[in-house]
C-alpha cells in the first residue's frame, strides 16, 4: 500500500508539469465547447419559441437527433467524416465543436423549460406597463428564468466537462490522452488514471456542489416570492 | 459500397450494444437500488457517508476515466476483464450511482405515513417495501429513469475505446477497409438515434400510462 504511493513521489515531477498543460487544454476545451453550446442553444430556443411552424419543427428535430447521438459518434465523425467532404477540422476545434452540438440540445432545453415557467401575464403585464419586448424580456423574464436555468445549465457545463475526455479519441492532447500517453510509457495505468480521475473531480464536484447550492437557495427565493 | 452495406458492418456492433446495455443497465439498477434503500433506511451513519462518497465520484469522474481503470488498471495488477465485461462493470458502476440517487430522492417524495401506514396495516417492513414503497419509487423516478437508459445506450459507444466489439469499434473498422469515412460515420449516427427512440418513446408511453392510472 505504501509502495503504491511512493510511486507517485518518484514520478511527480515528471508526470505534474504533463498533466498541468493537459488540463488547461481541457479546460479550454470545455470552455470553448460551452460557450458555443450556450450560443446555439439560444438560436435553438428562439426557433423553438418561433412562430414559424417550420422554423419551430427543424429545431425541434435537430434537438431531438443531438440527444439522440453519442458524442463520440459526432466526435468521430466531424473528425474524420468531415475531411472527405472538404472541411478538416484540427482534434481540438473538432472536439469543441462535438462539444457544442452536443451541448446546445441540452442547453435549448434547459433555456425553453426557463423561460415556460415565467408567466405569460408577467410579460403581458410589463408589456401593458409601456415597456418594449426588448426591455420586458431583459428586465422582467430573464432576471426570473434565470434563477431557474442557472443551476441545471452548470450541470450541463460539469457534463461537458466529463464529455471532454472522449476528444482524448480523436487525437486533442487533453487530460486523457496525455494519461494514456503517460501510462503506455510508464506502465503505471492504475496510478494514473485514479490521478487523472482525481484531478476531473478536484475540478467537477465543487461546480457541482454550487450548482447544487445554487439550486436549493434560488429555489428558497422563488417561494417566498410567492411566484410559481 | 452503399448504405445497406455500411449498416449491415455495423449491425454486429449493434448487438453488442444492445448487450452491454442490457447487462449494464441490469447491474446498475439492482445496485443502485440497494444503495437507495442502505441511504433512505439505513441507520449507519459511516455507511451513508460512503455511499455518498462513492456517489459523488462516480459523478464527477469521466465514464472513460472509470473504463480505463477497469481494463488497463486492473489488469496491471493481475485482474483481467475480457472488453465486454469491462464495459458492463463500468458503465454499471457509473449508473449505479446514478440511479442511487435518482431513487433515494424518489423515496424522500413518498410521505413517511406511508409507511407507517403500511406497518400499522401489519405489513411487515420488507413487505412495505415490495407492495408499497418500491412500486411508488419506480413510477416517481421513470423520467429520470428514461433519461438514465437513452444515456446508458449512448455511452456504449464509449466501450469501443477499451476494443470492445462495439459500433463504433466496427465503423473504425469499416473506415480502415473502404475509406467511406462520411458515409460510414453518418451511418453510425442513425444507427445510434434508431436504437434510442424507440426507447425513449416506449418510456414515453409508460409514463403516460402511469400517469392516466394516478
Amino acid at each position: 500500500m505504501i509502495a503504491f504511493f511512493t510511486t507517485y513521489a518518484e514520478f511527480w515531477s515528471d508526470w505534474m508539469p504533463r498533466l498541468q498543460s493537459a488540463a488547461k487544454v481541457t479546460a479550454l476545451l470545455s470552455l470553448v465547447g460551452f460557450l458555443l453550446a450556450l450560443f446555439l442553444g439560444a438560436v435553438l430556443t428562439a426557433g423553438m419559441r418561433s412562430h414559424n411552424l417550420h422554423a419551430r419543427k427543424l429545431c425541434r428535430g435537430f434537438v431531438e437527433f443531438m440527444k439522440a447521438v453519442p458524442l463520440l459518434a459526432l466526435l468521430l465523425a466531424l473528425y474524420f467524416g468531415l475531411p472527405p467532404l472538404g472541411l478538416t477540422l484540427s482534434g481540438f476545434w473538432a472536439g469543441a465543436l462535438g462539444l457544442g452540438l452536443h451541448g446546445s440540445a441540452y442547453v435549448a432545453e434547459i433555456l425553453r423549460g426557463g423561460l415556460q415557467a415565467i408567466h405569460k401575464g408577467q410579460r403581458e403585464a410589463g408589456l401593458a406597463a409601456g415597456l418594449s419586448p426588448v426591455q420586458v424580456f431583459a428586465h422582467i423574464v430573464m432576471p426570473q428564468a434565470m434563477r431557474i436555468m442557472l443551476p441545471p445549465l452548470l450541470n450541463t457545463y460539469v457534463a461537458l466537462l466529463k464529455d471532454s475526455s472522449l476528444c482524448a479519441l480523436i487525437a486533442t492532447d487533453e487530460l486523457m490522452l496525455t494519461a494514456r500517453a503517460i501510462s503506455s510509457e510508464s506502465f503505471l495505468p492504475m496510478h494514473i488514471f485514479l490521478l487523472v480521475g482525481l484531478v476531473y473531480f478536484l475540478i467537477a464536484f465543487p461546480l457541482s456542489l454550487l450548482a447544487r447550492w445554487l439550486q436549493t437557495r434560488l429555489n428558497a427565493g422563488r417561494r417566498t416570492m410567492g411566484a410559481t | 459500397m452503399g448504405f445497406f452495406d455500411i449498416l449491415q458492418g455495423l449491425m454486429g456492433g449493434a448487438v453488442t450494444a444492445i448487450y452491454i446495455t442490457l447487462g449494464a443497465g441490469t447491474f446498475a439498477m439492482a445496485l443502485g437500488l440497494l444503495l437507495a434503500l442502505a441511504q433512505t433506511f439505513g441507520h449507519s451513519r459511516w455507511m451513508r457517508w460512503a455511499i455518498n462518497a462513492y456517489v459523488e465520484w462516480m459523478r464527477n469522474v469521466p465514464a472513460l476515466a472509470h473504463l480505463f481503470l477497469l481494463y488497463f488498471g486492473l489488469a496491471a495488477v493481475g485482474i483481467r476483464f475480457s472488453p465486454l465485461v469491462a464495459a458492463m462493470l463500468g458503465l454499471g458502476l457509473v449508473g449505479a450511482a446514478m440511479l442511487c440517487e435518482v431513487f433515494t430522492a424518489a423515496f424522500r417524495s413518498i410521505h413517511p405515513g406511508q409507511r407507517e401506514a403500511a406497518l400499522a396495516a401489519g405489513l411487515t417492513p420488507l413487505q412495505a417495501l415490495r407492495y408499497v414503497l418500491v412500486p411508488q419509487m419506480l413510477r416517481l423516478s421513470l423520467p429520470s429513469t428514461a433519461n438514465y437508459t437513452s444515456q446508458l445506450i449512448k455511452d456504449t459507444s464509449i466501450a469501443s475505446a477499451i476494443a470492445a466489439p462495439e459500433i463504433m469499434f466496427f465503423a473504425r473498422n469499416l473506415v480502415t477497409s473502404t475509406f467511406e469515412t462520411s458515409l460510414i460515420y453518418g451511418t453510425a449516427l442513425l444507427l445510434y438515434a434508431a436504437m434510442v427512440w424507440p426507447v425513449a418513446w416506449m418510456f414515453f408511453r409508460l409514463e403516460r400510462r402511469l400517469e392516466m392510472s394516478r
